[in-house]
């Protein structure tokens, strides 16, 4: 056997990748729902099998919307089971179902503290679940070294909300996003992902409450008429 | 001799719970079981044997779990149960499936396992025999008239030219075992392993009554002493009915991590009530996801998380046909989802998709937050840019009365922008404005 196609076949493996090309994965991932940002993952999407770690730099800057479309379909057309852990807010149902999440496939769990990541790992242990959304604001390394660990041989996604000011400090995540708002858009900066480094930040039209009916015709700056309250109680 | 040898005196009625337990827990393999005292175990398996893969997985299948609960078996299969018994008392561990071999099997045995009066036995080495083919190759009229009839029905009934009714075991109606432990146990989690014995025994009786529970009481008896305390009870609810052994342990697992003993433990007892008819379900044809692909169950995990931690911890969403927003969804029981799809929330959310109302924010603040208010604007980190609004929401006066419900409200909803770029949903009310959502 020559020496090439040795090479050619340690290139094959989904863990070995060149510098200067995105990485393919091994199971295809789950459409973001933004062609932008599908383009610029390896395995053209959220991966499955991997720990994605997302990082915004304010609340409500489109974070979850982001996830939305990936949920929706995972819900609805794989059937799959959404866990939801220890979010920071209460996850508002009407929302998420306007948002086309199945709801009869929705699981929310409080957990506190270092229940949190022991219930994200039993997650990934159980069977047809499809995505796991957790809120992990003071993991430690070595928990989120073993959270890697389970989901890669799992085959649900795994998102990580982490502050913005962990994206300095090294991290077991193959993906690695920071989120800002600007606008109407979310900016996406791919910290980490395997395959070439993307230093250009990519904007992604999430869905904004502004696309829907009810947005102010005249400049927002101006005071909003206050049709029956009295103007007393706000001066 | 022997200076640290313990003598203990032999306890009949523990020898006999042990072998009802381990008939419960045959209940696992076929639901035809004989009890014979002492030490003796009959079960029926003909019906069985295809569904555990054949008599020498199911042989090995019963022998492993026996031993599991502690015993050392010697077990035989044979078409005729008297033969089955002469083989496991002769030699152990034989497998004869059909008639035809049965008279060279049995022909091997000592005359011993007969369990002959002395004076027969002695009669019957004065003839020559030496083993159970000497006994099958003389003529039966000859023995019958020598040593009665009794003997040579039974070599009849082995070979399966007589018929042999046994009294089967009847399994009782409601479980309730305990067990002694062979020491005194400290720690909770420890006792798991010795319960799991109870959970195996209690899975047996499930399966021979086609039930399953979905809620079971351990209960940890402490040592006697001077100021001995009540036993420690311990009430397992489970997501939905069910005889898994592992899915029960599992949970137990978790609880006992939890549980705090005020003494050390010497016996376990296990009850269980309220068995419920189990509908049976097909195996599939292809190992897929869902139940039995090799990971857990949702209804598994659903367990361990709310083992863990608590009832309330876990639950699932719904929304609800409701104008003001504290009100449009609601928590629901999570064991709900996993039995499936309930059909009033169908009905609700069908409901809801005719009503469009407003955007709303993927999180809600569970208490609005007051907002301060400069130059005739909201501050929330700066100044809040208005974008969408207003959007009316009011009254509610059918609920005001009632001790924890919102009443009557009067408020204007606005999407609002910050400095930082966060999407807000706020409202003015008559005391002012409020931050209620975030657009996550």
């Amino acid at each position: 056997m020559s020496s090439s196609t040795t090479l050619a076949q340690i290139l094959e493996r989904p863990d070995v990748w060149r510098g200067d090309a995105l990485a393919r994965a091994a199971l295809p991932g789950v459409p973001t729902g933004f062609t932008d940002l599908d383009r610029e993952l390896p395995g053209g999407g959220w991966p499955r099998g991997g720990l994605t770690e997302l990082l915004p730099r304010h609340r409500g800057v489109g974070e979850l919307s982001l996830l939305l479309p990936a949920l929706a379909r995972l819900s609805r057309d794989e059937l799959a089971w959404l866990v939801c852990i220890a979010p920071p807010y209460l996850l508002y149902a009407p929302a998420l179902q306007a948002g086309g999440v199945d709801l009869s496939r929705l699981l929310v769990a409080s957990a506190p503290g270092r229940d949190a990541a022991w219930a994200c790992e039993r997650s990934l242990a159980a069977d047809g679940v499809g995505a796991i959304v957790v809120w992990l604001p003071e993991v430690q390394a070595a928990a989120l070294r073993r959270l890697q660990l389970a989901a890669e041989v799992s085959q649900s996604l795994l998102f990580v909300f982490r502050p913005a000011t962990c994206a300095s400090q090294p991290s077991p995540a193959p993906l690695r996003l920071a989120l800002e708002g600007e606008g109407e858009h979310l900016i996406v900066h791919l910290l980490k992902r395997r395959g070439s480094a993307q230093p250009l930040p990519l904007p992604i039209a999430v869905q904004r409450p502004l696309r829907l009916r009810h947005a102010l015709a005249r400049p927002a700056s101006a005071l909003p008429a206050a049709r029956s309250l009295p103007r007393t109680a706000i001066a | 001799m022997l200076p640290d040898l313990a003598v203990r005196e032999r306890a009949i009625e523990r020898e006999q719970a042990a072998l009802r337990r381990l008939a419960c827990w045959a209940g696992g393999f076929t639901s035809e079981v004989c009890c014979l005292p002492p030490s003796m175990l009959l079960l029926e398996v003909a019906a069985s044997l295809r569904l555990f893969g054949g008599a020498a997985n199911l042989c090995a299948g019963v022998v492993a779990g026996c031993t599991a609960q502690g015993h050392l078996p010697r077990a035989a299969l044979a078409p005729t149960p008297l033969a089955a018994q002469w083989l496991a008392i002769g030699d152990g561990d034989q497998c004869c499936r059909t008639l035809d071999e049965l008279p060279h099997r049995l022909g091997s045995l000592p005359l011993s396992v007969l369990a002959l009066a002395a004076a027969d036995e002695a009669r019957l080495a004065s003839f020559g025999a030496r083993s159970l083919a000497d006994l099958l190759r003389w003529p039966r009229a000859g023995l019958a008239r020598r040593l009665g009839p009794g003997l040579v029905a039974d070599l009849a009934r082995a070979l399966g030219e007589l018929p042999d009714p046994r009294q089967r075991f009847i399994f009782p109606e409601l479980f309730a075992d305990r067990l002694e432990l062979p020491m005194r146990v400290e720690h909770a989690p420890a006792l798991g392993w010795a319960a799991r014995r109870l959970i195996d025994a209690l899975c047996g009786w499930l399966a021979a009554r086609g039930g399953g529970i979905s809620e079971c009481v351990f209960e940890f008896g402490h040592e006697s002493g001077a100021r001995r305390p009540p036993p420690t009870v311990l009430v397992l609810g489970l997501a939905g009915a069910t005889r898994d052994p592992e899915r029960i342990s599992r949970v137990l697992g978790e609880r006992l991590q939890r549980l705090q003993l005020p003494a050390a433990v010497e016996g376990i007892g296990l009850r269980a009530e309220a068995p419920t008819a189990l509908v049976g379900h097909s195996r599939s044809l292809f190992a897929e996801r869902g139940e039995g692909a090799g990971g857990e169950s949702m209804a598994g995990l659903l367990e361990r998380l709310q083992a863990r931690l608590g009832d309330d911890g876990v639950h699932a969403l719904s929304a609800v046909a409701e104008h003001r927003p504290e009100n449009a969804w609601r928590r629901v029981a999570a064991a709900s989802l996993t039995g499936g799809r309930s059909p009033s929330s169908l009905l609700l959310a069908a409901a809801l998709r005719h009503s469009a109302a407003g955007p709303r924010p993927l999180c809600l603040l569970a208490q609005p937050q007051a907002l301060r208010e400069q130059a005739g604007r909201p501050q929330c980190g700066g100044p809040l840019r208005l974008l969408a609004g207003p959007e009316r929401i009011e009254s509610g006066w059918w609920d005001a009365a009632e001790p924890d419900a919102l009443g009557d409200v009067c408020r204007d909803y606005f999407v609002a922008i910050s400095r930082c770029d966060e999407w807000l949903w706020i409202f003015r009310c008559r005391s002012g404005w409020f931050l209620h959502g975030v657009f996550a």
